[in-house]
């Protein structure tokens, strides 16, 4: 029965967000809908509020008006329902933030245990599994600190993974990488895409954005200009705006 | 040896080129001269008045007097380690009201903050061994001199705990909420060690602090190495060569704190080193 509401409505939906910073509008009027095992990549320049669109959608930043509906359910405000929302929606940082204090293992194994109250030796074995489908196994057993930042966010997408979510955020996932490293966490992002993951990727990554998603959007100024398919948009951009952003990329690479 | 005080040096100072050296040789062996003149007048003086005469220091070739100071020490660790132990649960509790969601628990918490912090150790000492008996509340000695430690020391700690999770990136709360995780989750098992691993260096110097805030337990006659110390001088009218000798103590003990918190650092930096 929830297959089928899910099915028809929207995994994740945004109706009419506005939100400011004082007197500076961040996001304006933004309407934008994600099915079940779509994958929608946002791009655009600098300052745009993409990022800032993305962390709206598990409450990370709040919204001044509109609505966010997850699943059919309204994005709560606070407490224990928005905590059972958040555990259902995954999120992949720009600067993984795994925590330092803990193994890669119990990184893995923390949000099962806490969240879903998985028994340790369930979780294990699926940390175990999940940390091998993005091929850092070997690392279990050491701290953060001491992994690579590709093997890093290959574990962060792992831990995101444990829960078991109906959708993943990515919040710019390869920006901070060094350029050698960009393409293993990519590969992990596209696998995901396969799969059949619903998710909404932040990205800079022109190529990986055309290859892996179904849709993408183009934000300036805080607001959508184009929604298209991606190879609609990387050939024939409906907007000048778009145009310019996909030009001073191509003299950018020359 | 990389440590903690190479660091600084290196991020105040660019290293000394070859004039510069020459300047802190000179420097170096003058002052050092400086110091031997100052020690050998000091000497002098003491053996002008007659404090360097056997009678002053022949009482530290019996092994009583030495069991008698060793019971003091025993006393002042003892005191010491309840205190600190104390202060750190009372700074716990202190920092926990400070970062309460509830603005009422947070005015409390930062007041008894405060007050912990502005209020002299004595005062407290003053007020378990005059004031609170009068309204019934009799404390053993030992918790006399103790408690008011602690208490005068938990403002400190609870600044200092909370210096540390105001140090944890945001992030790390970030993709705790992500998780679904609640806030007293977040808080105890992310949060709260990170920032406890940040400032335990600091943590363990402030036991320096209640260590040498022990020495008010003369107030109460507590027995602790200062008020033993006290016994000594009268008995044998040797102030200066007991004082010395205690001061002695005290600065090892102190000193080794210090190593520990030294090392406390070095072992958080290692850990860190391979964020690079």
């Amino acid at each position: 029965m929830s297959e089928n509401r899910s099915a028809l409505a929207p995994l994740i939906e945004l109706r009419h967000v506005d939100k400011h910073y004082g007197s500076l509008r961040v996001l304006k009027d933004i309407t934008l809908s994600v099915h079940k095992g779509e994958v929608v990549a946002i791009i655009g320049p600098s300052g745009s509020g993409k990022s800032t669109l993305c962390r709206t959608i598990n409450r990370l930043e709040t919204i001044d008006s509109g609505e966010i509906v997850i699943d059919g359910e309204v994005l709560p405000q606070e407490g224990k329902k928005l905590a059972e929302l958040r555990a259902q929606v995954g999120m992949v940082f720009q600067s993984f933030n795994l925590f330092a204090h803990k193994t890669i293992l119990d990184n893995v194994i923390v949000g099962p245990r806490e969240v879903l109250h998985t028994p340790k030796k369930a979780a294990e074995e699926e940390a175990m599994r999940l940390l091998k489908r993005v091929g850092v196994e070997e690392q279990a057993r050491k701290v953060p600190a001491q992994l690579s930042g590709g093997q890093q966010q290959r574990v962060a997408i792992a831990r995101s993974l444990a829960m078991h979510p109906k959708a993943i955020l990515f919040d710019e996932p390869t920006s901070a990488l060094d350029p050698e490293m960009i393409g293993e966490v990519l590969d992990v992002i596209t696998e995901l895409a396969k799969d059949g993951m619903t998710m909404v990727i932040v990205t800079h990554e022109m190529n990986f954005a055309r290859r892996v998603a179904d849709r993408i959007i183009f934000m300036e100024d805080g607001a959508i200009l184009e929604e298209n398919t991606p190879e609609a948009f990387f050939t024939e951009p409906k907007t000048q705006r778009a145009r310019d952003f996909l030009n001073t990329l191509k003299d950018r690479d020359k | 040896m990389k440590n903690a005080n190479s660091d600084i040096r290196r991020a105040l100072y660019e290293a000394p080129g070859p004039r510069a050296r020459r300047r802190i040789v000179i420097a170096t062996v003058l002052s050092l001269a400086a110091i031997a003149v100052l020690a050998a007048l000091i000497l002098r003086r003491f053996y002008v008045t007659g404090q360097l005469d056997r009678r002053y220091w022949s009482l530290f070739t019996s092994a009583s007097t030495w069991r008698f100071l060793g019971e003091g020490l025993w006393g002042t660790l003892k005191a010491a380690a309840a205190a600190g132990a104390v202060a750190y649960l009372f700074g716990l509790a202190l920092m926990l009201l400070r970062l309460s969601g509830t603005r009422a628990l947070r005015w409390i918490g930062a007041a008894l903050t405060e007050l912990s912090r502005g209020i002299p150790t004595l005062l407290f000492i003053y007020f378990f061994f005059l004031v609170a008996p009068k309204f019934g509340l009799k404390l053993p000695t030992f918790w006399k001199i103790a408690l008011p430690v602690a208490i005068s020391a938990s403002g400190t700690v609870a600044e200092v705990l909370r210096s540390g999770v105001n140090a944890v990136p945001k992030g790390q709360t970030e993709a705790a909420v992500s998780l679904g995780m609640r806030h007293s989750a977040v808080f105890f098992k992310i949060v709260f060690p990170q920032g406890f691993r940040f400032v335990l260096p600091a943590l363990i110097s402030e036991l320096v602090i209640v260590l040498k805030d022990t020495t008010f337990a003369y107030v109460v006659s507590y027995a602790d190495l200062m008020q033993n110390a006290r016994v000594l001088i009268s008995n044998y009218d040797a102030l200066l060569s007991v004082y010395l000798v205690v001061a002695l103590i005290y600065i090892l003990i102190n000193y080794l704190l210090n190593r520990l918190s030294v090392f406390a650092a070095n072992r958080r930096k290692r850990g860190e080193a391979f964020n690079e």
